[in-house]
């Protein structure tokens, strides 16, 4: 470590600076490495490497052609890898690339602003993957390597140390917070300027679509999809089913929202019938992006039971899907029942029920043939029946739950069904309705969140991403739509804990799990009450936190005017208090200089004159001539005055003590002259 | 065209004084364009983190809009309460840099990257000094000026002007000194010898050949000897400088006269006069300087050397 610093300290300083700065740019540019491509994170840390190399040789930086032949690689190898040169990837690609680039150019102090400004893009383009505690610290840190840096680079005299830029670069960045909290707080959030890009974050376990193999990832996603509280006793968690979209077009290889073909009077009411005791509940969403909320099953579309949010409209589809009209971009609270016994759909044959039951010819013949057979070994078998005799096959028939089925082909189901027998929910459940279409059952699979963790937190019950699910609904005359989850036939666990295989986890925490579960399980308990506190405070302060904000203020019906007005009102209020300061500021003296006015008052009204500008020592000397013996102490207090004055530069001012001594000595000089005067 | 003649309006009102103080009245500020860029960094960051509705990115600008207001009155308060002093200037000969030496006093916490120069551009490229205050200290910073004619010599304006912590802001103040700079005339590159020197009057004589030559000893060559005295062919054979022990330095005068100038114009007779004066002082010799309209009686040392200069510079 000290050879490190003896080191450092030996550098010249532009070579110091400029491996500095490379150091923060290399930490700025860590996060995004696991998500570029690999041949940008060799080209960064190369050009890093490199130019670090040659601030150390101090050689000489490689010319104009070398970098425009590097970069325009570079721009083919984006458009190899990202197919693009647009949208979020390509983007931070781009940027990571020129970013490394320019520091190869790093000539003049413009080129060094350029590096700068990059990098607190740089910055903000890592909230865009993640917004985690342990990236937003890593990334506060980056701010101030930044500025810290900026601030090297307008510090041209001699060799100031790190730790001085460092902490006047702290400095201006604590000065700024009160505004920085204040705009936070109070800066009007608007929605998107233009269409949510469809390549935002993709933190939802929930896509709107469904291709086998698209919810491997999430399930491994362990971050809280949503929170629900119940105001009764809560259910149990295996009989927790969130409805998300229903999908049920497929032509082959995607499940979408079905778009009826039916003439409108034709089409399939939601038909709901709710039986028994509703469950009030209480939940907070986490932004999903999908314009669409998952509640409880089954929240019907009822006064006093449709939930209700500040600023947004829902509507229940006729699949019993809640529809938001736009995508969900803010956390969000409400409040919902739900009848956990119901009944859906129409009880009669209806020609919108044909709809259900197409599949796209040409696919999965395998399966067609095998449902075709089904359908001929028990004539006359009903929807029920048939979907146990489903259930049936998949549980005997030597099928794997498993989250990394591998890729599948074009007849997918054909694969999955006959040859791997590998799969997860969507597999089984995707798998399901086909062959329940094939057999002329209207048939549907659902997507949405199934189970929670264990054991709620402060009352909440936590539902994660990984707990997203798709499960199937066949039509059943007389009865309607009934649900089937085909996974819980080959996984009753997966069902039973609601939880799906256990994220891997990563070597610290696994071996402090191998070590002590109970420890393991509080860290982790902290950590997520900690993270949950960071994410209710910090990333999902809303639009309708700052109303509440309003509200308390006394706002009745705050909107975004109100905001706008308050944030102008304090922004001018705080110029204004700099004004009277600057003001304040001309008039005030040195202190030293009030000091010594302050002296020359009270010595004259010991009768000592002395002029404004006298130093305390010959001040302590007209003392001593013109009021001797009794004098003496206070001309000490004066000659100590001076050697603070003068002996310790750097000094701000007198220390307070000396006041009162000086104060003290005075009024011992002070009945002495009272006694002299007649 | 307006605009030049606001500042230059502006300008001339500034007063001339050699010890100046600076406060909300004499500093001046802006942002710099590296202020403006960062500015539309903000802006981009802040669309950006509407569009992906990110609050961390919000979060982010936020701190960098508070740090960047913030500088502007860290940049500000670099300036702020310094006290500028400029020191008596030493004369030179025109053509020759002269030092100002500005003594920067700082009552407050410790200052940066401080830069001073003179207001003029094309000065200003000439001489670019860079300072950092210590905390309740003082800095001397140097800057040179370069009179291209004889004469009493204005201080041009000069600026003290800081970007200081970040960039973003350019604050700076404008100074008129007081003090002028006085620049003796231009040294003539090489000047034809000496003047004969005369005898002092009333001063006893010596003959000739004895006061200069045969019964003067030799000793080695001190500084301040003229050529003249130098006994080259002793040098030539003993390979060290070897001077004439004369006694004609004292007693005999040199007077540098105007008349016995024969240049073609003032500026070249003063150029001259000048190389001279240099060169007699140098000599050690006892010189008068003659000029129309007044003259120096003849005299030794440095002081006289300075009246004989300061003469020549102000003549008319």
């Amino acid at each position: 470590m000290t050879r490190l610093s003896l080191a450092l300290q030996r550098l010249p300083r532009d070579a110091r600076d400029t491996l500095f700065q490379l150091c923060v740019i290399g930490w700025t540019l860590l996060p995004h490495l696991s998500h570029l491509p690999a041949w940008c994170g060799l080209l960064a840390a190369a050009m890093l490497g490199w130019r670090g190399r040659l601030a150390l040789q101090n050689g000489a930086l490689p010319g104009r052609w070398l970098v425009a032949a590097l970069l325009a690689l570079a721009v083919v190898l984006t458009l190899w890898s990202e197919k693009t040169l647009l949208g979020k990837e390509a983007g931070v690609t781009m940027l990571v690339v020129l970013m490394t680039l320019k520091t190869l150019e790093l000539r003049a102090r413009r080129d060094a602003l350029v590096v700068f400004f990059l990098g607190f893009f740089l910055v903000l383009t890592n909230f865009l993957y993640s917004q985690s505690l342990p990236v937003a610290l890593s990334m506060l840190l980056s701010v101030w390597g930044l500025l810290t840096a900026l601030v090297l680079a307008h510090m041209p005299v001699g060799r100031p140390p790190l730790r001085r830029a460092g902490g006047l670069a702290a400095r201006a960045a604590l000065l700024g917070a009160p505004l920085m909290v204040l705009l936070f707080l109070l800066f009007p959030r608007l929605g998107p300027l233009w269409g949510v890009p469809g390549d935002a974050a993709g933190r939802t376990g929930l896509s709107g679509s469904l291709r086998l193999g698209g919810v491997a990832e999430v399930a491994n996603d362990d971050s809280i999809a949503l929170r629900v509280r119940f105001a009764g006793p809560a259910p149990a968690p295996e009989a927790m089913y969130f409805r998300g979209p229903v999908l049920g077009s497929f032509d082959g290889l995607d499940w979408t929202t079905l778009r009826p073909t039916v003439p409108p009077y034709a089409r399939l009411r939601a038909e709901l019938r709710l039986q028994g005791e509703p469950l009030r509940y209480q939940m907070t969403i986490e932004p999903s992006r999908l314009p669409l909320l998952p509640l409880l099953e089954m929240t019907p579309d009822r006064a006093g039971a449709a939930p209700h949010i500040a600023g947004w409209q829902a509507v229940q589809r006729s699949d019993l899907q809640w529809q938001l009209d736009r995508p969900l971009t803010e956390r969000v609270r409400l409040q919902a029942a739900a009848w956990p016994h119901y009944r859906q759909g129409p009880l009669q044959r209806q020609p919108g029920l044909r709809d259900w039951v197409t599949l796209p010819p040409g696919y999965n013949p395998r399966t067609l043939q095998w449902a075709a057979e089904l359908q001929a070994a028990h004539p006359g078998a009903d929807g029920r029946a048939l979907a146990q005799l489903l259930m049936q096959h998949i549980h005997d028939g030597s099928y794997t739950y498993t989250l990394e089925p591998g890729t599948y082909g074009r007849d997918a189901i054909d694969e999955f069904w006959f040859d791997r027998k590998l799969g997860f929910c969507e597999h089984f459940a995707a798998a399901f309705v086909v062959i329940m279409r094939a057999m002329d059952v209207p048939a549907r699979i659902v997507t949405g969140y199934q189970g929670s963790d264990p054991a709620p937190v402060n009352g909440d019950w936590i539902v994660r991403q990984s707990n997203a699910h798709a499960w199937a609904e066949y039509w059943q005359p007389g009865a309607g739509w009934q649900r089937a989850d085909p996974t819980a036939a080959v996984a009753p666990d997966r069902i039973r804990r609601g939880r799906s295989l256990a994220p891997t986890r990563g070597f610290v925490a696994g071996a402090i799990n191998d070590v002590s579960p109970a420890l393991a399980a509080r860290m982790r308990e902290f950590w997520e009450s900690l993270n949950n506190r960071w994410n209710q405070s910090v990333l999902n302060y809303s639009r309708g936190q700052q109303f509440d904000l309003l509200r308390q203020l006394g706002v009745h019906s705050p909107s975004w005017q109100d905001l706008a007005t308050l944030l102008i009102g304090l922004l001018s209020t705080l110029s204004l208090a700099g004004v009277v300061w600057a003001w304040w500021d001309r008039r005030r003296q040195d202190p030293w200089q009030r000091l010594q006015r302050r002296v020359q008052q009270r010595l004259a009204a010991l009768g000592v004159q002395v002029q404004a500008h006298d130093p305390p020592r010959r001040r302590a000397d007209h003392v001593r001539a013109q009021l001797g013996e009794r004098g003496r102490a206070l001309a000490q207090t004066l000659d100590a005055l001076d050697r603070q004055r003068y002996a310790q530069p750097g000094r701000h001012g007198p220390s307070p003590r000396w006041w009162r001594a000086f104060v003290l000595a005075t009024r011992a000089a002070a009945p002495a002259s009272r006694q002299s005067a007649p | 065209m307006i605009r030049r003649a606001f500042q230059r309006w502006l300008l001339n009102r500034l007063p001339a004084t050699d010890t100046t103080l600076l406060t909300q009245r004499n500093i001046y500020i802006v942002p710099t364009k590296a202020g403006l860029a960062f500015a539309l960094t903000l802006l981009l960051m802040l669309v950006a983190a509407i569009n992906y509705q990110l609050n961390l990115g919000y979060v982010l600008t936020f701190l960098l809009a508070g740090a960047g207001g913030v500088s502007m009155h860290l940049t500000h308060g670099t300036l702020r309460a310094l006290t500028l002093h400029l020191r008596p200037v030493t004369p030179v000969f025109a053509g020759e840099p002269a030092a100002l030496d500005i003594v920067i006093s700082n009552p407050g916490r410790e200052r940066h990257a401080l830069a001073v120069h003179f207001h003029d551009r094309e000065l200003a490229g000439h001489s670019f000094a860079w300072s950092d205050v210590p905390a309740q200290g003082q800095a001397g910073v140097r800057v040179t000026l370069t009179p291209r004619t004889r004469g009493w010599q204005e201080v041009p304006l000069l600026e003290v002007e800081t970007v200081f912590p970040f960039g973003l802001f350019k604050a700076w103040t404008v100074w008129r000194p007081a003090t002028r700079v006085l620049a003796w005339p231009r040294l003539e590159p090489a000047p034809p010898a000496l003047p004969r020197t005369s005898v002092a009057p009333g001063e006893q004589t010596l003959p000739q050949h004895e006061a200069g030559h045969e019964l003067d000893g030799v000793r080695s060559y001190r500084r301040g000897d003229s050529l003249r005295q130098v006994v080259w062919k002793k040098v030539a054979k003993s390979g060290q400088l070897v001077s004439r022990e004369t006694r004609a330095a004292g007693t005999r005068e040199l007077w540098l006269d105007w008349a016995s100038t024969a240049a073609p114009d003032t500026e070249h007779r003063l150029s001259r006069l000048a190389a001279w004066v240099q060169a007699a002082a140098h000599g050690g010799l006892m010189y008068g300087l003659r000029l129309p309209g007044g003259e120096l009686a003849p005299a030794q040392g440095e002081a006289h050397r300075r009246a004989a200069l300061d003469a020549l510079a102000t003549f008319r």
